[in-house]
């Protein structure tokens, strides 16, 4: 019996009685300012009219990225493993629903789950600076929850809107607490980290829960964070973000029903780890609340990285380095190159262990491989959906220019997705030598996706899955989110 | 640094370990612990976390049903089964400890009676006793990877990181994964590991080993579907060592080679008399020692008479709370533990209520308390000692020490004593018969043909005790 969601608006009352020892702790700071409970105010608080417009813009692309990325993720055996491992479980439920799959439903985190796992199944999704996934972590709760809120009481499609918001600001501020954020990552995978927390603050959001829930929220969800590096560029990576998605989620809901954690989550206390525990260094600030003057979204100083094809981010900029060299090598026309032609390939980048791999076994792989992205690139003048197909895997040509890379880490190359860089050096028999070089690929934030260009990408991958008309209609959908009365509008058209 | 085949070798250990290598002393030792495991979920059913998680979990159906300990109308997905009846389990803080420090049968117990529950053919008594251990195994190895383990924490609350493992690879072994699967199992898990150790001491502290057993059943059952993570999970710092700031991997034993021995034979567990952090139970018997004595000179013991209580502990910033507001809190304060053991003769389940708590001559002998922590006294369940000295206006000075309580791995609970423990826990919400019904079958479970007649028993509700908690 699915118990029906009631968005609480309860008033504001003293939380119970704080740890005293974290109050000795703490003499500067009076009960209840600590950093924790500024943020339980600040997602409390946050209304849509602090929404710029360039916010509003900028999360629109998101949202609609993140929709198609999900679209053509469902089309993975990875989505599918983990969707059948749902539906074995759970009986179908007529709550919310799963990308790509008409008519097929599963209970709200289970659906936060699969479609999180659709969305990073093919490392299409987003990234930001610092780096993590941020939509993925964020949209399938926030959809799931929709689903979940009785009929007469659904979100309006700003409501939707602020809440996704509220998911990435999170996040955002979160990464900003140290420095080991800024770079790429080496112990724990930062969606993992930080999405889980994004998650519960969206879902907190959306449920309006009072200042102190939405604390304990965010408390209960650090308790279900934290993925090791290891998993990445393996099938279970996908999961990282499902579960943020879906425990972020649950850590809502339970926060919802009184559940209660640590009030000093996010502070740092001396000898008691809170979500500290992730970072080597660690200095949280405080939320100022929005109620004084407004709020400057993150996302409105640091707009987000769309990826052209389903890569880790630094493989775009090795592609972009190569493409031109094929260019080079092909002129204008349509041309083949040939591994007959080239003695050596030189790539400078960035020391990364999890992304350097000289002749990558799967897709997952091959979608964290410098060495794969350039080489593919250099063959077919761009890498596609389809570079990473078997077939396109398996080319003799391939492994041919494969076994000729080698790799150097520059010391002016930090591995970092504000400062890297990517060249690709091709040496051909003859002695030529051809140099391309990529700072900033197309679909950076420093360079971003035209909106024609990101409403291409989507087609191409909600296509895969939807007919056309609905495409086009959810493409309008989000454009309007942010004036749609009632967000069942965009909801009714994921399937 | 690129190791390899640790991770194959714990695979092909989960997947080979049969029953033949169960010894006399595992399977004794083994079986205390399941049996406290569960009276202690009993008892736990009635706290109100469990009632949070376990509304929050009947908001989702399945076709697969698991029971829910001490509820007799009630089942869960499996999932959620093993997430309520381990939130059960902690929910007081009374369940077992090891060495290194952990939970361990809290995250694996619930993990496999769910699933246990869920398979189309029952296993016996003597696979549910495998793979309990096979869980409790692979923890304890995994502990011992580390230096950082063997002390109280101080980042990750360790169930939650070696939970997990041992949950995965006790669902693995039940499931009967191959080598390979175990393998993928664990590291499938370990993306589900880690929680900070700021919610000890909060009400979400049980859900740490709530979510151990789920996950770690989830991470098995997606090994079985034929999901992958890192094959050398084990191996490699940016895998499990992430939760270690010192991590040196081994390989397991080969349990072909006659070389095997289970950790549990070496070390055993401590069993809790009262529902606190194990810390507390050192700094009870020392109080309670020391009262006596000071009554023994004075004759009338009056707690007027007292001037200052100083307690030498282990330095621990999570358990030393001077003025604790919850029942999460007093369950994690050396303070307000010595005091309820000075004030009352005796520390009791009833001691954390919040009536308990906010007494006020127990809140004004907590003021005239102070906390030392002696250089020798070191975080470790291993090596630490309470002194708790008692100073009186007359002048009187009287010092108690214990270094280890009875419960402790060095003076284990006899069986009488643990087996009554079990009763009164069990006797909150089962009937006589369920209570004996469960004693007889752990008692016996290397002889039992299929271990669903433990769920019966698990159960076997006194309806009076079920109706009156229902509603809360």
């Amino acid at each position: 019996m699915i118990s029906t969601l009631q968005r609480t608006i309860r008033p504001v009352w003293a939380s119970r009685g704080l740890h005293n020892s974290a109050v000795e702790a703490l003499k500067y700071q009076a009960p209840g300012d600590t950093v924790t409970a500024s943020y339980g105010k600040f997602i409390s608080e946050i209304k849509p009219q602090h929404l710029s417009s360039v916010v509003l813009h900028r999360s629109k692309r998101m949202v609609l990225d993140s929709i198609g990325v999900g679209m053509i993720g469902s089309t993975t055996d990875v989505f599918e493993l983990a969707l059948q491992h749902c539906q074995h479980m759970y009986a179908p439920d007529d709550i919310s629903s799963i990308y790509g799959r008409t008519g097929t439903r599963l209970s709200p985190t289970l659906a936060a789950f699969v479609n999180g796992v659709a969305t990073h199944s093919m490392d299409f999704d987003d990234t930001w600076h610092p780096a993590t996934h941020p939509s993925g972590a964020v949209l399938p709760a926030v959809l799931a929850l929709s689903d979940m809120m009785p009929a007469s009481n659904k979100p309006s499609g700003l409501d939707f809107l602020l809440a996704f918001n509220v998911g990435i600001e999170i996040q955002g501020r979160l990464m900003r607490f140290s420095n080991e954020a800024h770079n790429i990552p080496k112990r724990f995978h930062p969606p993992s980290v930080v999405g889980t927390m994004g998650s519960a603050a969206a879902c907190a959001r959306l449920l309006s829960l009072d200042h102190s829930k939405c604390s304990h929220a965010l408390a209960i969800a650090a308790s279900l964070s934290g993925a090791p590096m290891a998993n990445a560029a393996t099938q279970s990576k996908p999961l990282h973000i499902g579960n943020a998605s879906r425990l972020g989620l649950e850590a809502a809901l339970l926060a919802s029903r009184g559940l209660e954690a640590s009030p000093l989550v996010l502070d740092a206390v001396a000898g008691v780890a809170g979500f500290n525990a992730f970072y080597e260094d660690y200095v949280p600030q405080p939320l100022e609340s929005p109620n004084k003057n407004g709020h400057m979204f993150l996302l409105e100083e640091q707009d987000i990285g769309f990826k052209r094809f389903p890569a880790h981010l630094g493989m775009h900029w090795v592609a972009d380095a190569a493409a031109s060299v094929h260019k080079l090598l092909v002129g204008f026309g349509p041309g083949t190159v040939s591994p007959a032609q080239v003695k050596d390939i030189l790539l400078r980048v960035p020391k990364s262990k999890y992304i350097n791999r000289p002749f990558p076994d799967s897709e997952h792989e091959a979608r964290h491989s410098f060495q794969f992205n350039a080489c593919s690139a250099l063959l077919d003048g761009e890498v596609t959906v389809q570079s990473f197909t078997p077939a396109a895997m398996m080319r003799p040509d391939l492994f041919a220019l494969l076994s000729r890379v080698r790799v150097e880490h520059p010391q002016d190359n930090p591995a970092n997705f504000n400062l890297m860089y990517g060249e690709v050096q091709v040496t051909l028999v003859g002695g030529d030598i051809l140099k391309g070089r990529c700072d900033t690929f197309y679909g950076h934030w420093r360079n971003p996706l035209t909106n024609e260009s990101l409403k291409k990408k989507f087609r191409n991958n909600a296509g895969a899955v939807l007919p056309s008309e609905k495409v086009e209609k959810l493409i309008d959908v989000v454009e309007e989110l942010d004036r749609l009365g009632d967000c069942r509008d965009l909801l009714s058209e994921l399937q | 640094m690129l190791r390899k085949g640790i991770t194959e070798s714990f695979g092909a250990a989960i997947h080979a370990l049969n029953t033949t290598q169960l010894t006399d002393g595992v399977i004794n030792r083994s079986k205390r612990m399941m049996l406290d495991t569960l009276g202690v979920g009993l008892l736990g059913t009635r706290t109100a976390v469990f009632n949070k998680a376990l509304k929050h979990s009947q908001m989702f159906t399945s076709d697969e049903r698991s029971s829910v300990w001490g509820k007799s109308q009630m089942s869960l997905p499996p999932h959620y089964a093993a997430f309520v009846n381990g939130i059960a389990v902690h929910s007081m803080d009374f369940d077992d400890t090891w060495h290194p420090a952990t939970h361990p049968s809290g995250a694996v117990l619930p993990a496999l009676l769910a699933l246990a529950d869920a398979l189309p053919r029952q296993p016996s008594g003597l696979d549910l006793l495998l793979a309990f251990n096979v869980g409790i195994e692979v923890q304890g190895r995994l502990m011992r990877f580390s230096r950082e383990a063997y002390n109280i924490p101080e980042r990750f609350h360790p169930p939650s990181v070696v939970g997990v493992m041992g949950s995965a690879a006790a669902s693995a072994k039940l499931l009967g994964l191959s080598p390979a699967q175990c393998s993928h199992a664990l590291a499938i898990a370990a993306s589900s590991a880690g929680a900070p150790l700021a919610n000890t001491a909060t009400q979400t502290k049980p859900l740490h080993i709530g979510n151990a057993a789920r996950r770690g059943l989830e991470a098995a059952q997606l090994a079985q579907l034929g999901l992958e993570g890192n094959p050398d999970i084990l191996d490699l710092d940016r895998g499990f060592g992430v939760y270690y700031k010192d991590y040196s991997p081994s390989a397991m034993t080969d349990c072909a080679s006659g070389d095997f021995r289970w950790i549990l034979e070496d070390q055993d567990v401590a069993f809790k008399r009262i529902p606190a952090h194990l810390g507390m139970h050192w700094v009870v018997d020392a109080a309670l020692a020391a009262r006596a004595k000071l009554a023994n000179e004075v004759g009338n013991f009056d707690l007027s008479q007292i001037r200052q209580v100083t307690l030498r502990v282990p330095p621990s910033k999570y358990i030393d709370c001077p003025f604790p507001a919850t029942e999460h809190q007093a369950r994690h304060s050396f303070q307000f533990n010595a005091c309820s053991a000075l004030l009352d003769d005796k520390v009791t389940v009833s001691s954390y209520s919040e009536a308990q708590i906010n007494r006020p001559a127990l809140k004004e002998l907590l003021s005239k308390v102070k906390v030392e922590t002696p250089k020798d006294n070191q975080p470790n369940f291993d090596k630490m000692y309470c002194e708790v000295g008692v100073e009186t206006h007359q002048g009187q000075s009287h010092v108690a020490r214990c270094d280890t309580f009875y419960g402790h791995w060095r003076k284990p609970l006899s069986q009488e004593d643990l087996v009554g423990k079990f009763s009164v826990n069990a006797s909150s919400v089962l009937c006589t018969e369920g209570v004996e019904g469960v004693i007889e079958v752990i008692g016996n479970i290397e002889r039992v043909r299929e271990s669903s007649v433990l769920g019966l028993y698990l159960t076997m509700t006194s309806s009076q005790q079920e109706q009156l908690y229902s509603s809360m």
